[in-house]
């Protein structure tokens, strides 16, 4: 159990990471990652709600609509419970923790179309599993999103000094960037798991 | 708003992947060989076709407050049809596409264009936005799949083109593709995540490079225009 | 105060009115597609037994969960040649579902690896079609449930650069190999 779980979070972060080998979560990974300090902020909200949904969507899969024989609903109502558990965490944040809310705040809107999250719920259920490797896979996930924004982050403040083709310019010489850190996480693949 | 100009801004000149640069998530995963390219190109217009048709067949009903919810809901409805339709008649694509196939609920693709497009558009405009604008994502797929495809092992048309009796096309992706190269002296990394950023950085530069070279040329057209009209002003 | 919550609730109502429509549909599609997606999967499965060990028909047959937690099923070929196990255990990079043969004498009559999201190039080897998954496959056939990698006194060589995947997969097979003999009593 333990060990399964060692190598859950281990393939999360490092070998099987959400970005650089899964592709999972690109458009807020290039949107939020020009700053260190923002890139930081919308990885623990991500971090946060990844493992919020991977509880509540499994409990609901396994006690509601697999029993009631519709599985079928499952990309349906994920994305409705991801949708409204973020509007309400963020409700929530804003009225109990607002240290925490002014933080996290502004990310939260767009994490609803983070395929990150929808992502891990779905992987969740195609991988079987239980209620616990579920949210340990959803919290490191989210910490190897958090881990690849916020190394990206700090490589593209230095592109910022760099020369390029002038035609290069925003995303294509992000990408390139992206390109080698995720050629530098490919060495993580060779890396055994028990 | 004409045909002809739509289809000139979903292909190359507002295309969703290249210029308004969303959409990207799939993009770089699936596209290792032409079948997944293919495939999941054609999956994205004719769910963003239908979302758009009826999004726009139902965009005075439905309330501003909720419509965002709405939209989701039409879209995860039409992605779980496709899903299923995927499942039960090519099994060969659903498996090889995977968990992207859900995922292109979230695909700001066509929840940009429901939103943009759409909410103020007609049914037949918003229909052939939705053909135009899939068509343009699609043509960036096959781009990437065939270049790293071709980088990376050497072949054209994995998994769709069967060259072993004669030329046919195959739907179950079995097909071997038509091998230019001996694999052995392809890159291997392109077919790996590495080369899906690297391909899609590339494609985004050359077309930015077209892009600004074309606007150059037609303000340099527009300022020799004026020039010879004021010449012809003083000349008067 | 009053016209707010008229409205929240008409606003639900409306979602709800979608989400039901939605809903139907869905329903109605699943309801078309059900069966064939179910054949296909079996087929799927059916290829794969019938790769590793040649039947007709394959019975479940009973076997103690408990001791076995990575055996997903165990049948019976209809033709007494032997039995076909269905079994998913985590390889290097990913989980992997494998279809193993097993025959009365308890030798390995052939693997097929069913589903698996190992390195490609490298893992991934283990269920390529290629002249080098094809090869990794075939030494399995024979083999007892003494089975190992040539690194741990056996004789399986391991696919290059994925020792990791070729020992889950060789410890599969015998696990495999002992649920039978565990059936066999």
């Amino acid at each position: 159990m333990l060990t399964n779980i060692l190598a859950i979070s281990l393939g999360a972060i490092l070998t099987n990471n959400f970005i650089f080998s899964q592709f999972l979560g690109i458009c807020p990974f290039l949107g939020c990652s020009s700053k260190v300090d923002t890139a930081t902020g919308m990885g623990l909200a991500v971090v946060f709600v990844m493992g919020l949904a991977s509880a509540i969507c499994w409990v609901i899969d396994t006690y509601i609509l697999i029993p009631l024989g519709l599985a079928f609903l499952e990309t349906l109502a994920f994305i409705l419970v991801i949708a409204s558990l973020v509007q309400f965490v963020e409700m929530f944040l804003k009225k109990s923790v607002p240290s925490l809310y002014s933080a996290l705040g502004i990310y939260l809107p767009l994490i609803t179309t983070n395929c990150a999250v929808l992502g891990v719920v779905l992987l969740n259920v195609q991988n079987h599993y239980n209620f616990i490797e579920s949210v340990v896979y959803g919290i490191t996930g989210g910490l190897g999103f958090m881990l690849a924004i916020v190394l990206f982050a700090s490589v593209r403040e230095r592109i910022e000094f760099a020369e390029y083709p002038e035609c290069f310019e925003g995303f294509s010489i992000c990408l390139i960037s992206a390109g080698l850190v995720a050629l530098a996480f490919m060495g993580f693949s060779g890396m055994k798991i028990f | 708003m004409n045909i002809k100009k739509q289809f000139g801004e979903g292909l190359v000149t507002n295309n969703p992947v290249l210029v308004q640069q969303i959409g990207m998530c799939a993009t770089m995963a699936i596209t290792t060989t032409l079948f997944n390219g293919v495939g999941m190109g054609l999956s994205v217009l004719i769910i963003l076709t239908c979302c758009n048709v009826v999004v726009s067949a139902i965009r005075k009903i439905i309330p501003g407050e909720i419509r965002l919810a709405i939209f989701v809901v039409v879209i995860a409805g039409f992605v779980t049809i496709v899903d299923l339709l995927l499942q039960a008649y090519i099994p060969a694509l659903s498996s090889a596409l995977g968990v992207f196939i859900p995922l292109i609920v979230v695909n700001c693709i066509i929840i940009g264009r429901a939103e943009a497009f759409c909410q103020k558009n007609k049914v037949s405009a918003c229909f052939f936005d939705g053909i135009f604008q899939g068509l343009g994502y699609t043509c960036v797929l096959i781009l990437m799949c065939v270049f790293r495809e071709f980088v990376g092992s050497g072949k054209f048309g994995g998994g769709l083109i069967d060259i072993t009796n004669g030329l046919r096309f195959t739907l179950d992706g079995t097909g071997s593709g038509i091998q230019i190269f001996p694999s052995e002296y392809g890159a291997a990394v392109m077919n790996r995540p590495f080369g899906g950023f690297i391909t899609l950085g590339l494609l985004m530069a050359v077309m930015q490079y077209a892009l600004k070279k074309n606007a150059k040329k037609k303000a340099l057209a527009e300022r020799a225009a004026a020039e010879a009209a004021a010449d012809k002003e003083e000349d008067e | 105060m009053n016209g707010d919550t008229k409205k929240i609730l008409r606003l639900t109502f409306i979602l709800f009115v979608i989400c039901a429509i939605t809903a139907g549909i869905l329903g109605v599609v699943n309801e078309v597609t059900k069966d064939t997606i179910y054949m296909q999967k079996n087929a799927k499965t059916i290829a794969a037994y019938s790769a590793v060990l040649k039947s007709d028909r394959y019975d479940p047959v009973e076997f103690d969960s408990e001791a076995f937690p990575t055996i997903d099923e165990v049948s019976k070929a209809d033709n007494g040649s032997g039995y076909v196990v269905k079994t998913t255990f985590p390889g290097s990079q990913s989980t992997i579902t494998m279809v193993v043969g097993v025959d009365n004498d308890l030798k390995c009559t052939g693997i097929s690896i069913v589903e698996h999201g190992e390195t490609s190039g490298l893992g991934a080897n283990a269920a390529s079609t290629a002249e080098v998954g094809v090869n990794f496959r075939a030494q399995f056939v024979g083999q007892g449930e003494d089975i190992a990698l040539s690194s741990g006194g056996g004789s399986i060589q391991a696919l290059t650069g994925a020792t990791q995947t070729s020992t889950s997969v060789t410890n599969a097979t015998a696990t495999a190999i002992t649920v039978v003999k565990s059936i066999l009593g």
